[in-house]
């Protein structure tokens, strides 16, 4: 594949002094721009046999139904081309309903669920689409200001169809009040770029009933895709 | 044209517990083609070790032999305390002269976009012809060359800042 620059504005700043911890672990150097043929025309291949039966279904993971609002999130993972990406590991991570992450180090005064740890992974079908089912986070307070706290959010792990297609990026919720106050979404310059990590409330993906539906679609790097399989 | 890409966001501190499966699956190497391992730890601009980061490896030359594997050529690990990790890496012979044995993704906390580089051996005979560290420019090529160490291991570290920052690669 073909792998254009990133137009300035678009990544978040890697030395972001609001954002304190940046500032002795952002590099200071631009990164090289380099030729690597193996970096952006292979990839590792994900068996199906690592989805284990609940990797898509968080709210089914423990002995009974965990607290909080029980929602699916769905979108299609794309690349530039506006071609799907597909049979792609993608892992999603996040803290319950209360804000809490099930995580030795996290030290937040909020209850951890025992029905709910906040972790899936999942293949995207042949239109490049995933789909689960989890708890709408909360959002939670971290010690990088006074009164610092994180816009409820969703972390996305994707490997793409090649290497250097590999993103970690937060799915957010719409009109989410902290937004003008998390310098981690506020790193990104660019505030169409920044926006587009916000996820739409959908009515078509909303299941009767049961849950309501969040659209989050991902565009990773890259042009040019060799059809896979020749 | 304007880029619609998706954009980057840290890791953040909490991801152990999620990223967990894929260290448990990638630890135990289970191939007969002969191993080597890479040993470093990872420091910020201070030169106070990264606890928290995390560093995987795409090994295409290595993946074939690797077949037993769920998902070959492929380690994903933490780092410790002391900001140490450790790859072993499957040796391949038909491996390209003067390619990288392992392409590595580091992630941290306070990093707000993943990072690319690779490891080179000092040993490779054909390092001086390698396509990929002539396109680095020379004063910087060190910080992408394991050295060889008394017990047959390999020593690289990542340095995220400083007079011997890594190199960090954009992919075209």
């Amino acid at each position: 594949m073909q792998f254009d620059a990133v137009e300035p504005g678009v990544y978040p700043e890697l030395i972001y002094p609001t954002y304190k911890s940046t500032v002795s672990r952002g590099p200071t150097q631009a990164p090289l721009r380099i030729r690597a043929e193996a970096a952006t025309n292979t990839n590792l291949f994900a068996s199906p046999k690592l989805i284990l039966p609940h990797d898509m279904d968080l709210t089914a993971q423990g002995k009974s139904a965990p607290l909080g609002e029980k929602i699916v999130v769905t979108g299609r993972v794309l690349d530039e081309d506006g071609k799907p990406v597909r049979n792609s590991l993608l892992e999603v991570w996040q803290c319950n309903a209360a804000g809490r992450y099930w995580h030795k180090r996290d030290q937040h005064d909020a209850p951890l669920d025992p029905n709910f740890t906040g972790f899936g992974k999942m293949l995207t079908d042949d239109n490049g689409r995933y789909r689960f089912v989890t708890i709408k986070p909360g959002p939670y307070p971290w010690g990088n200001h006074h009164k610092a706290w994180r816009p409820a959010h969703i972390h996305f792990s994707m490997f793409g169809n090649v290497y250097a297609q590999r993103l970690v990026t937060q799915m957010y919720f719409p009109n989410d009040p902290l937004f003008d106050f998390d310098p981690i979404f506020q790193s990104v310059p660019d505030v169409a770029a920044r926006e587009r990590l916000i996820s739409r409330f959908s009515l078509e993906e909303t299941v009767d009933d049961k849950m309501l539906g969040y659209e989050f679609d991902i565009v990773l790097r890259g042009r040019n895709a060799t059809p896979m399989g020749i | 044209m304007t880029s619609k890409i998706t954009t980057s966001q840290t890791i953040g501190p909490f991801p152990h517990e999620a990223w967990r499966w894929a260290v448990e699956l990638t630890a135990k190497v289970d191939s007969a083609a002969p191993q080597i391992t890479v040993k470093g730890c990872i420091f910020d601009g201070n030169g106070e070790a990264i606890n928290d980061a995390w560093a995987e490896t795409w090994m295409p030359d290595s993946a074939p032999l690797e077949s037993a594997h769920a998902i070959p050529g492929y380690r994903r690990v933490p780092s410790g305390d002391d900001g140490g990790f450790a790859f072993q890496i499957t040796r391949s012979e038909h491996a390209g002269k003067g390619d990288p044995v392992a392409y590595v993704t580091v992630f941290a906390r306070g990093l707000v976009k993943h990072q690319f580089t690779a490891i080179f051996l000092e040993d490779d005979p054909a390092l001086a012809e390698s396509a990929i560290l002539n396109q680095v420019p020379a004063a910087r090529r060190e910080t992408l060359i394991a050295r060889k160490q008394a017990d047959g291991s390999y020593a690289w570290n990542i340095n995220m800042q400083g007079a011997a920052e890594t190199v960090f690669f954009d992919y075209i």
